[in-house]
Parts: C-alpha cells; sequence; structure tokens
C-alpha cells in the first residue's frame, strides 16, 4: 500500500515537471526568445555603502565620498572611443584597450575605466557622452578618512578583493569589484561594516536604453560602530608625539573603553584607498621609520622597571618578602662573594630600603634580592596572572603577545638551562621578557582595580552587554593593595623616579621605566593610573629609545594628563 | 558471465545507456567550443561507471548491506575530512584531492547512507521500541546533512530528508510520527533561525528565493529560464544554441545541462529525458515489487528517492519551480563522482532484481 502511494507520487511529479517544461517552452517561449536573441538583459551591481565609524563624541572617523569612475559597456563601445577616451583621461590607449577587455564579473558587467576622477572631468565626459558611446560616469561611495594620520592603527584602512579571495568568497556578498577591510577596525569589523550589496536586473532596447527592471534588490548599507576614542584627546596626543618614535594609551577604568590609543610615526589611510596613491603607499609600506607599525598594541618590548611591579607581587604572593622587608643597597648585588656584580642604576647604592622605598625608587638591588629568592617559573606564573605574554581580546589585528620567559621556555628555545643571573634580570624586567604597551596598561588597569581581570575595548557596542560578572585574578588583594600604595610615591615622593610627571590638580600612581637595549638608546616607559584615589583612568606612556622613563615618558604623560583634564573627560565617564 | 546474465534486467540497463547516451551527446554540445574534452572525459566515466555497475550486480547487494556500517563510518570520516582539508571554491568546501583524483565525498555518502538506513531498519521491527529505532534511523540520515550543510552545500544536503522520509514511511512508520514530527520542525524551525548567524540566513532565504540575489543566483535562475523557454517546441537544433552556449547560463556542460538540451532540441527532448527517467523510475518499483526481502526494498526505495529528487529539483529548478543549486541530473550532467555513484546505485538495483527470492 505505502509503495503505491510512493509510486503515485514519483509520478505526479514528474507530470508536473512535464506541465512545467510545457508552460515555459511552449507557452511563453516566445517571449523568452525575444529576451534572449538579442540578450537585452543587464546587471547593475548596487554596492552597500560602508558603515560608518564615529568616535565616542560622534565625530566621524571614517566615511564615505563621493567617488566619480569611467565605465563602459564594452559589448557597446566602438572604436573609435579609445583614443577620444584616452585624450580625455590622460591614459594611454592600450590602457584604455585593456580596461575595457579584463575580467568580468558577469556578462554585461561594466568595466571600469578609471576611478575616482575630479568632478569637472566627469561632467566634461557626460557633456561628451555623444561621441563616446557605451561610456558612462557612475557614482560610487570611496572611503574617507577625515582625520587622516590621528587614529590611523585603530581605524585600518581597506582596500581591493585579490582574485584568490574573490574565488573562495562568498558570491552573494563579494563582487569582483569589491573592498574590504585591511588592518584595524575595518578589518576585524568588515563583516559588520561591509553591508550587503544589491543588484537590478533590467531589460533594455537595442540602444541600451532601459525598458523596464525585472528584478531589484536594493543594498543594505553596513552597521555604523562606535569606537571609545576621544578623537580630541588622541589628535592632541598625536602632535605632542608626532617627533617621536612612541605610543599612548590611555583607558577608562569604569568602562575599560580606550580613550587614546596613538602610536606615532603614523600613516593615513586615505593612501591606501584612493586608486591615484599608489606610489605613496609604496613608500608608505618601505618607510624605515615604520609608520605601518603600531607601537601600542603591534610590538613588544622589554618593560624595563615597570616590571619590578610583577617580581615584587611575586615575592608577596610567595612570602619571601611582606610590605616591610628590607635589603641593604651598596651600589651592587653578588649571587656569590667575588661573583659578577650585578649593578644598580644609583653609583653608591641607595643604602637600606623598605618595599615602598623600593618602589619608589626603583632600586635595582632590591629587586635583585627579591628575585634571587624565587625561580624564573613563579615570575612567569605571576606575569602571566596579570594578563602579560597573553594575548588580549582587543578588537585590532596583528596583536603582540609578547614573551614571558621561563625555564621550560628556555630549554626549547636555546637548549639550555635558566641561569640564575637571568633570573636577576628577569627581575627587573630585562632577560627575554617582551610586553606590549597595552598589556602593561592592562597591568596597571589590574593592580589600580585591586585584582579585578580587565579587558581595554574599543568598541562601544549599542546593546548593552556589559559583563555583570566580575572576575578576579588569582592574586591575593592585600598584596595588589601594597603595590598600589607603593606607585604613589613613585610620582608624589621626591625621592620618586617619576616626579616630572606630576600634576598639580591629583595626586599620580606610576611606575617607570628604562629598558635597555645596548647598543641603542634604552626604551623608556612610564604606566600607571589617576587620580590615586578613586582612580578614573589608567595609562602607558612607551618612547621607543626616548631614554630615561623617568624623564622622557614622565614628562608626555603629565603633558597627557593636562589634556586630559581639559578635555573634561572626567565627567564623560 | 553466466551469472551475470540470469535474470538481468535488460530494460534498466537499456534505460541507463539511453540517459548516459543522450548525456554524451549534449556534454558534447555544451563544451565542443571550450577547451577541456568534457565530452571524452565523461565517456571515460561511463565506462568505468558501467563497470562498477556490473561489479555491484555481480557482488549483490547483500554483500553491500553486511558492509554498509563500515562504508557509512567511511564517508562520514571522509566529509569531515573535506570540511578540514577540501578544495575551496567559490565559498564552499567539496572536493577531495587523493593523488590526481578530485571527488565529492558527498556523493558517495548518500549511497553509504541509504545503504546503512535499509540494513538498520530492514531488521527492525516497527512494532518494537519504535521511536528508539526512528530517532536512531533520523540521527543516521542528519550526520552527514549537517556535514554537507556546512560545505555548504545545501542542495545536497537536502536530498538526504526525502530519503529518510520515504524510507521510515515505506517501514511502517505509524502515522502519529509522522504528525508527531511534522509538529516538531514547525515548532522548532523558527527557534533554530534565531541561532543562525546573518549571513547564513541570507544564504537560506537566497537559495529560497533567487530573486534576493538579482546579480547571483537570480541571474542564473532568469538566464536558465530564458535558454530553456526560447528553445519552443522542438529547439533550435543541436549544436545550435546560443543562451547556453554564449555562457549566459554557468555550468552549463554539469549542472544547467537540461538547459541545454532544452533549448537545442526544445520541449520534445526534455519529453524525451522526461520518458527516460520515466522508465527507469518505472523499472526500479518493478524490482521492489518483485522482491520480498525488506531489506532490499528499503535499499532500492531509498535510491530511488536519491535519483528522483535529484531529477525533480534540476530539473525543476531550469524553470523557476526550485531553488537554484548545485544538483546534478543523474547520468545526464558530466562529472566522475556523480556518475559513478548512481552506477553503483543502478548496479545494486540490479541485483535486486537478479537475486529476488525465487520460489
Amino acid at each position: 500500500m505505502r509503495f503505491y502511494i510512493y509510486r503515485i507520487i514519483t509520478f505526479v511529479c514528474l507530470i508536473i515537471l512535464g506541465v512545467g517544461l510545457f508552460k515555459t517552452q511552449v507557452l511563453e517561449g516566445r517571449r523568452y526568445r525575444q529576451l534572449g536573441e538579442q540578450n537585452r538583459i543587464r546587471l547593475i551591481p548596487l554596492e552597500a555603502p560602508r558603515g560608518r565609524v564615529f568616535d565616542r563624541q560622534g565625530k566621524l572617523l571614517a566615511s564615505n565620498r563621493a567617488s566619480y569612475n569611467v565605465v563602459a559597456m564594452p559589448e557597446d563601445v566602438t572604436p573609435e572611443v579609445f583614443p577620444r577616451l584616452a585624450k580625455l583621461l590622460r591614459m594611454t590607449e592600450t590602457e584604455v584597450r585593456d580596461r575595457v577587455s579584463g575580467p568580468r564579473e558577469y556578462p554585461f558587467a561594466p568595466a571600469v575605466i578609471k576611478e575616482d576622477i575630479p568632478r569637472e572631468l566627469a561632467f566634461q565626459v557626460e557633456e561628451r557622452k555623444p561621441e563616446l558611446p557605451g561610456v558612462s560616469i557612475r557614482v560610487s561611495g570611496l572611503r574617507f578618512y577625515p582625520y587622516g594620520e590621528t587614529a590611523s592603527h585603530v581605524i585600518g584602512y581597506i582596500g581591493k578583493i585579490n582574485p584568490d579571495e574573490y574565488r573562495q568568497f562568498d558570491r552573494i556578498r563579494y563582487g569582483m569589484q569589491s573592498l574590504l577591510g585591511r588592518a584595524g577596525i575595518e578589518k576585524i569589523y568588515d563583516d559588520r561594516l561591509r553591508g550587503w550589496r544589491g543588484g537590478r536586473q533590467i531589460e533594455v532596447n537595442a540602444r541600451g536604453q532601459l525598458i523596464r527592471i525585472l528584478s531589484e534588490r536594493l543594498p543594505e548599507t553596513g552597521e555604523d560602530l562606535t569606537v571609545t576614542l576621544d578623537l580630541d584627546f588622541q589628535q592632541k596626543i598625536m602632535e605632542f608625539i608626532k617627533d617621536k618614535h612612541a605610543s599612548v594609551a590611555v583607558m577608562d577604568l569604569k568602562t575599560e573603553g580606550l580613550l587614546a590609543l596613538a602610536s606615532s610615526p603614523a600613516y593615513d589611510p586615505n593612501v591606501f584607498v584612493s586608486p591615484a596613491q599608489g606610489a605613496e603607499r609604496l613608500q608608505l609600506l618601505r618607510d624605515r621609520e615604520s609608520p605601518m607599525l603600531d607601537r601600542g598594541i603591534g610590538s613588544a618590548y622589554p618593560p624595563g622597571s615597570v616590571f619590578k611591579l610583577v617580581t615584587a607581587l611575586a615575592g608577596l604572593e610567595t612570602g619571601k618578602i611582606t610590605q616591610n622587608t628590607s635589603f641593604h643597597c651598596p651600589g651592587y648585588f653578588r649571587i656569590k662573594p667575588g661573583s659578577r656584580p650585578f649593578k644598580c642604576w644609583r653609583q653608591g647604592g641607595h643604602g637600606t630600603l623598605n618595599l615602598y622605598q623600593a618602589v619608589e625608587r626603583s632600586c635595582n638591588v632590591y629587586f635583585y634580592n627579591v628575585g634571587h629568592r624565587l625561580t624564573p617559573d613563579r615570575i612567569a606564573q605571576t606575569a602571566r596572572e596579570l594578563g602579560l605574554g597573553e594575548r588580549m581580546e582587543l578588537e585590532v589585528t596583528n596583536i603582540a603577545p609578547g614573551l614571558v620567559p621561563d625555564s621550560a621556555w628556555k630549554k626549547a628555545k636555546y637548549k639550555e638551562k635558566w641561569y640564575e643571573g637571568e633570573t636577576l634580570s628577569y627581575a627587573i624586567g630585562q632577560s627575554f621578557l617582551l610586553t606590549s604597551p597595552v598589556q602593561i596598561l592592562r597591568l596597571v588597569s589590574i593592580i589600580a582595580k585591586e585584582g579585578e581581570k580587565t579587558e581595554p575595548q574599543l568598541i562601544i557596542e549599542k546593546t548593552n552587554a556589559k559583563k555583570d560578572n566580575k572576575l578576579e585574578i588569582a592574586i591575593k588583594k592585600s598584596h595588589l593593595q601594597i603595590i598600589k600604595k607603593s606607585m604613589l610615591n613613585v610620582v608624589e615622593s621626591d625621592y620618586g623616579t617619576g616626579q616630572l610627571a606630576r600634576v598639580d590638580f591629583d595626586k599620580i600612581a606610576a611606575k617607570t621605566g628604562t629598558a635597555q637595549v645596548p647598543p641603542k638608546t634604552a626604551h623608556s616607559w612610564i604606566a600607571g593610573f589617576f587620580p590615586y584615589d578613586n582612580p578614573e583612568i589608567a595609562f602607558v606612556v612607551f618612547v621607543e629609545h626616548g631614554g630615561s622613563g623617568g624623564v622622557t615618558a614622565a614628562k608626555v604623560a603629565k603633558q597627557m594628563l593636562y589634556l586630559w583634564k581639559e578635555a573634561g573627560l572626567a565627567a564623560l565617564a | 558471465m553466466q551469472h551475470l546474465l540470469k535474470n538481468f534486467h535488460w530494460s534498466l540497463f537499456y534505460t541507463m545507456l539511453g540517459l548516459a547516451g543522450l548525456g554524451l551527446l549534449f556534454i558534447h554540445s555544451a563544451s565542443h567550443y571550450e577547451t577541456g574534452q568534457f565530452a571524452l572525459k565523461q565517456l571515460f566515466w561511463v565506462g568505468v561507471g558501467l563497470t562498477f555497475f556490473i561489479g555491484a550486480a555481480l557482488l549483490g547487494y547483500r554483500t553491500f548491506l553486511g558492509v554498509s556500517n563500515l562504508f557509512y563510518v567511511l564517508t562520514i570520516g571522509f566529509l569531515i575530512w573535506v570540511l578540514m582539508f577540501g578544495e575551496t571554491n567559490l565559498g564552499a568546501q567539496r572536493w577531495l584531492r587523493l593523488g590526481p583524483l578530485v571527488f565529492q565525498p558527498s556523493e558517495f555518502a548518500k549511497l553509504a547512507t541509504v545503504l546503512a538506513l535499509a540494513n538498520f531498519l530492514g531488521s527492525h521491527y516497527q512494532w518494537e521500541k519504535e521511536g528508539r529505532t526512528v530517532l536512531l534511523a533520523l540521527g543516521m540520515a542528519l550526520l552527514p546533512f549537517i556535514l554537507i550543510v556546512k560545505q555548504p552545500d545545501l542542495g545536497t544536503a537536502l536530498l538526504f530528508l526525502p530519503m529518510a522520509v520515504m524510507m521510515l514511511f515505506l517501514w511502517g512508520i505509524r502515522y502519529r510520527y509522522i504528525i508527531g514530527s511534522l509538529v516538531m520542525v514547525a515548532v522548532a524551525t523558527p527557534f533554530m533561525w534565531q541561532f543562525l548567524k546573518e549571513y547564513q540566513k541570507k544564504r537560506i532565504l537566497v537559495f529560497l528565493d533567487p530573486q534576493l540575489d538579482p546579480l547571483g543566483a537570480g541571474y542564473t535562475a532568469l538566464q536558465s529560464r530564458i535558454a530553456i523557454g526560447s528553445g519552443g517546441l522542438f529547439g533550435k537544433g543541436y549544436l545550435q544554441g546560443t543562451q547556453s552556449q554564449l555562457d549566459f547560463v554557468p555550468e552549463h556542460h554539469t549542472d544547467f545541462i537540461l538547459c541545454v538540451i532544452g533549448e537545442e532540441w526544445g520541449f520534445a527532448g526534455v519529453l524525451l529525458l522526461l520518458v527516460l527517467y520515466g522508465m527507469l523510475f518505472k523499472a526500479c518499483f518493478r524490482v521492489i515489487d518483485h522482491t520480498t526481502d525488506m531489506k532490499a526494498k528499503l535499499l532500492v526505495a531509498g535510491l530511488l528517492s536519491l535519483m528522483f529528487t535529484q531529477v525533480f529539483i534540476n530539473v525543476g529548478m531550469s524553470f523557476g519551480l526550485m531553488p537554484i543549486t548545485g544538483l546534478t541530473l543523474p547520468l545526464i550532467s558530466y562529472g566522475g563522482s556523480s556518475f559513478m555513484a548512481t552506477s553503483i546505485a543502478l548496479g545494486l538495483i540490479v541485483s535486486v532484481y537478479k537475486e529476488r527470492s525465487i520460489f
């Protein structure tokens, strides 16, 4: 019985197919034959405007401007068009010919001859249309970054799809001429920014004029995004670090949003968008100053004395020291009597210091003593707990994970055991250790928040999916409070290494670092939070080969804090 | 040889040859002006396919049922492999490269799933633990379905659903289960929809309505209708088609070969094709009637369902009845994996006829 039903279903379906084909071929055959014979179907792609990017004040970081493109329908172009067009557009005739006969996405796709021509030229082409059959001007959106270099590393840029990507990607979303994000937010949020392209099937007459629209889907504009940056603040920071190779990152501690993420030197992302600026692009990529490198996130450096905070925490956690533990600094430290002396930065030494004083004056010998009582693996464990050597969630590409070495790492890398002397350098932030400035920012934020897990953010999501469950790191709160307190005197005491960062309107807590990178000048660091009571922001300043952290970086930090006050960002948080 | 010829189902064999011949003719027409020698290659595949056909007929379906579980596990493995290391083309991962051979594991997964289902359902009676059996059977069909959806190849994946439903129906599932599962699907669909990503939703919507993508699937749908419609009653003549030959219709030697037939031989040509398929299906139903082995009945019915659904979707999409998907026309379209899988299926069906219970 059931097999009988099956048989009936099968043959009824076959009959349906027969009837459908009869209708299409015999009854409607004439109409389809007409449509087919003259190839009257044209496809018009409608590219979706890319979503815009705003800063927290609603200023446009990335938008779209109109671009006039010369296109041609190769089927309609007559030979005399080539020389005329070549002359008009200042191209060679061969170039025009190559463009017209280049690969096409689908039959009757217009070929793009020249993109982004000046408005006046576009009008000229339009005026001379009668003598240029098949040629027309098509207006499309072109990405535009009004602030140029100001936040180039954060925003990134877009570029044209390459043939390999085109072959692999979903045809519904990516066409042969599609643009996609190549760096920064443009790349990471490409999916949300790009929208959905649409298109139109039209029937044209023999002269290529529209008779009717057969089918149409309008493009859907991409989503607009808001970044946490404050563009004014960022711009002013960029101004005073523009002659340095430096990065400054400032984070709002309440929202964990980055108010500024500046890296210098920077580049103008518009160069990557405009088709005419190929030479500038190459120059950027070859520049010895590497303006493409994001010195805040994309690169890792030895942190120097900033790392003493971690060593101190490791000492406290293991119980090897307490806040009252004192060591004597004669200006050097020896593992064994008669062995090589490890020097303190201050000739003649600091005398006897407790933990607070040691952080304040950044005494190397104190931390040699602490490090000597620890293992490299224990230091590494504490560093990792504080987020060093770990990727960040930050929404920007090319994040440098840094390097937190331990004995197993050294064995794997150099086939050598870890030497005791290396633990001493490790304790003061040298040896193999590498951290990115934003990782250091995360580290000081965790200290400022007394152990709450922190993850710097760049995007303000409209749907407020703010994390409610506050995660704590596995380090005792009381120990973090000791370290937090010790950072105050770095700036506020007259013995502190970071005095130059002092501002007159509130108290600031920080730690400086001067990372040795012989034979070149040391890297200059300062990282901290502000104000000391009820911290609102955390910050990090890094100056590549900037010399002493207490001088170069501290001065930048001070200027940054005045700007922050001036911008009135405290009220916004 | 005698063993082979004994009780051989000649009319099924002739129909198969007829379809393959028609296929060769139009693969030639669709591709003779381009390089690639597709007709010649297909001739080779027809030869290989016939060898597999005879091999399957000689080995007998019972042998296949005996190793069906192993075969099933193997093809599932291939499907996972293709997801991880397969070749990507046009946004989908469907092909696996083994040395010089490129093949589509989903073709063999169809065969393996029918075999495993027939074996499983045939050895369970519906009056004991029906619910458990039904659930397991559905699971067996859903696993390859999900893996193929992930490639993504919605068209091929969707073949698994009518196949599984039809086999369960024929096995004797009670109507209340059918109604129950229909209700469950209806309730679950909007819920599942929520979990899909935006691009997945779009893909499904475009699948259901090609006009949502006027430059892609919608364009193909229109051009395919133009090609087939312009054929009229008797067509433009062999090798005379313009629409399908001028590249307006993509994939004209594989998925859209019907457009070439319809344009060049008109309604008469596609009617011939439908009649040939009708004969093939009729032969399959005769085989079902001739055996008393439940496993055999289910096996033939499942294989038939796969072929039939594929024909229905492929022919239906050429004139706008069905969504546009990358499904081949069995025995007609160019493609080694497809032809081989269909040949083996037909070989199995012939072997059921040969080994029918003789009283």
